[in-house]
């Protein structure tokens, strides 16, 4: 009897984890075999597809699309690091004097989930308008030039990829800013600590892994996104996004298309390990050390 | 308060509501979903070896019974909607005369996208439970090159022998439409600003005029766009060579390098046009008839080198479980009467003979509009290329819109 419970306690942990492993396998690890198989073949529609262990598509894809690659990692990095700009001092204002408003202030920052994505991405086409108030204004000051314009512009699709991941860099600042135990500050004051050291010594450590979590967050969808390029941009502004959809709908070149998504797929896990070698490993998974 | 079926007040109204969802709209838009559930589709196959084309059937549907239900796919806004009931007349009509319920389904926003959401299935010889679908003439072209569409009774439909319009009724992929039947068909025309640019414009050569810089669109749709500027200079689409097509392709994507043109577009256009962020544009002959309706300070024309014409058409694929009831609608909307219904909600360019005198009754603006009945004697297809040359174009047609 007590051998059997044993053993039923053994099998739990697996059990738990079976619902988690049967998703990922079949809708992460079985779609993942398909692409990497559909990326070496060779054919089109009209001859149907055939498996040659091809290559060459992989070195053609990159030769081909590096712009669109560099255009990717170049707007997903700029959004990424204006989002921490914009998020931690709104995190921080939430957490720390928030009170009583800091439920309805997180409401604020998932809000505009309520609507779609592309509704939100529309929208900014709106506001930036070559009629708009905003342009106007800002041709007034000279800012921009008479025939200056925001929309369709590299500055309006960082602007939106920025807006729409912000939330992703908020959330998880403010939860680690949260969870900040306030006798720490005390404790830093009563030792003569000016707000300065506080902040740099004390808070910005903790709120660490906050920072390394919003960042990937951000990063990663960012970099594979192409509504705001395709809505907010122009031709010269495509990201690596943009290209893969045309490939896969417009030209039906399936293998170039699957090709791409791993190369990018593949890019985005280096930077990220590399990340996390810098970071350092345990402020990804949560840092209890740096509390304690 | 010309148009007894929409006032003035109805139509701005719609347009607003409607604003920028006219028939090509969510084109651009609703591939980011369509994307996803594409591929998952796509995926959901692709390990076995299936993809890839059919034995076209040389046998004709056979002749059966009327089924109760008929499942017809088309693009958003593409059929007469009453405003009240948001049923649509025509179908209802359609009903009470066989008994069938037609399950008329919105699901085709994009003909690559939609390409890709039926590829496997249609090629495994199932249509998803569709009788009915409407993709453009080119894409219709591909469909049969592919086997994934019926052989047409035309001894079952005879109005559609009698009313096709010459103009669409020998195309070069089907010269006898005897797997493809025209829905509606539409024109591309210079559209501006008049207000902006301080006239009017003639030719699609003015699209490449520097003063423009930055304000001009053209249309994703590629036999649109390119056509168009194969036309102005001086190149039938119908005859063109590759290399023609390719210079022509060249001249865009270099516009598109130097920033002369914008975007390319879905018909997004009607709103950027509205709004003055572009000023001089390519778009449809449905959405001018808008548009001008909308703002007296858009124009239009038809590019005096010529203009291109394109037709959305019916076909029935493989495996449609109601072929014959499909047949038969086809034939239902080539009676003038009931076409002209539909004419006067979608304002396209009917492809059926006959409309124009039953409109110019019942709506005389309708029936003597251009946008609707134009001359034809300037209009172009494009050709049909070989499905090598066909991927050459389009790849290099999307790499000079950015991808």
């Amino acid at each position: 009897m007590a051998f059997l419970l044993r053993r039923r306690h053994a099998a739990a942990p697996y059990l738990l984890l079976a619902p988690g492993i049967g998703w990922l396998v079949l809708f992460f690890a079985v779609p993942l075999y398909y692409m990497a198989q559909i990326s070496l073949k060779e054919g089109s529609i009209d001859t149907g597809y055939r498996f040659t262990w091809h290559f060459q598509t992989y070195v053609d894809a990159i030769s081909n699309y590096s712009d669109q690659f560099l255009r990717s990692f170049e707007y997903a990095g700029l959004a990424t690091v204006l989002s921490l700009v914009i998020a931690y001092p709104l995190a921080y204002v939430i957490a720390f004097r928030g009170g009583r408003w800091r439920n309805a202030l997180l409401l604020l920052v998932i809000l505009p989930f309520f609507t779609t994505y592309l509704v939100r991405t529309l929208s900014w086409e709106t506001i930036l308008d070559d009629d708009g108030w905003i342009v106007h204004v800002l041709q007034s000051v000279g800012l921009l030039g008479h025939h200056g314009r925001l929309l369709a512009t590299g500055t309006a699709v960082v602007t939106g990829i920025t807006y729409n991941f912000l939330p992703f860099m908020i959330l998880p600042l403010y939860a680690s800013l949260e969870r900040i135990d306030k006798r720490l500050h005390e404790a830093a004051y009563d030792l003569y600590g000016r707000r300065r050291d506080v902040f740099l010594r004390v808070t910005l450590p903790l709120s660490a892994p906050g920072i390394v979590a919003g960042v990937l967050l951000t990063f990663i969808p960012a970099a594979g996104d192409f509504v705001n390029a395709q809505l907010l941009g122009t031709p010269r502004q495509s990201m690596i996004g943009n290209v893969i959809q045309s490939r896969y709908l417009e030209v039906t070149d399936y293998p170039t298309a699957a090709a791409l998504s791993f190369i990018l797929m593949a890019i985005i896990l280096v930077l990220v390990l590399a990340y996390a070698k810098i970071a350092g490993t345990e402020e990804l998974t949560g840092a209890e050390g740096v509390a304690a | 308060m010309t148009k007894p079926p929409r006032t003035e007040f109805e139509r701005r109204f719609e347009a607003m509501m409607n604003d920028g969802l006219t028939r090509r709209t969510l084109v651009r838009r609703g591939t980011a979903g369509a994307l996803s559930i594409s591929a998952m589709a796509y995926l959901a196959a692709c390990g076995s070896d299936k993809l890839g084309p059919r034995k076209t059937s040389e046998k004709v549907i056979p002749k059966g019974k009327i089924a109760s239900e008929l499942v017809f796919a088309n693009w958003p806004l593409y059929i007469d909607v009453d405003e009240k009931t948001k049923k649509h007349p025509t179908l209802e009509m359609f009903q009470k005369k066989y008994g069938t319920k037609v399950k008329y389904i919105e699901e085709i926003n994009d003909n690559n996208e939609f390409f890709g959401k039926v590829n496997q299935q249609y090629a495994q010889g199932s249509s998803g439970g569709r009788d009915l679908h409407v993709l453009t003439d080119w894409m219709c072209a591909r469909m049969k090159r592919l086997g994934y569409v019926q052989k047409l009774d035309k001894t079952a439909m005879p109005n559609v022998v009698n009313n096709i319009e010459t103009a669409v009724a020998s195309p070069d992929f089907d010269p006898k439409r005897e797997f493809s039947v025209p829905w509606q068909s539409g024109q591309v025309l210079l559209i501006y600003r008049k207000d902006k640019i301080g006239g009017d414009l003639t030719s699609v050569n003015e699209l490449f005029d520097p003063k423009f810089k930055g304000k001009v669109t053209m249309l994703t749709e590629m036999r649109d766009t390119v056509g168009s500027v194969l036309l102005a200079d001086g190149v039938k689409p119908e005859d063109a060579t590759l290399d023609q097509v390719m210079t022509a392709i060249d001249k865009i994507a270099k516009a598109s390098q130097d920033g002369q043109i914008r975007r390319f577009t879905g018909n997004e256009y009607t709103k950027d046009i509205l709004k003055g962020d572009s000023h001089a544009i390519l778009g449809w002959s449905g959405d001018a008839v808008q548009l001008t309706a909308d703002s007296k300070n858009v124009g239009y024309a038809q590019p005096k080198e010529g203009f291109m014409i394109f037709t959305d058409t019916m076909q029935i694929p493989v495996g449609a479980p109601h072929a014959y009831t499909a047949e038969k609608m086809m034939d239902f909307v080539y009676d003038p009467e009931i076409q002209a219904l539909i004419t006067a909600y979608v304002n396209y360019v009917p492809p059926v003979k006959g409309v124009k005198e039953v409109l110019q009754k019942s709506d005389p603006e309708l029936g003597g509009s251009p946008l609707i009945f134009p001359d034809l004697t300037n209009a172009h297809n494009f050709k049909t290329f070989t499905p090598a040359e066909e991927t050459q174009i389009d790849s290099a047609f999307q790499k000079a819109i950015g991808a």
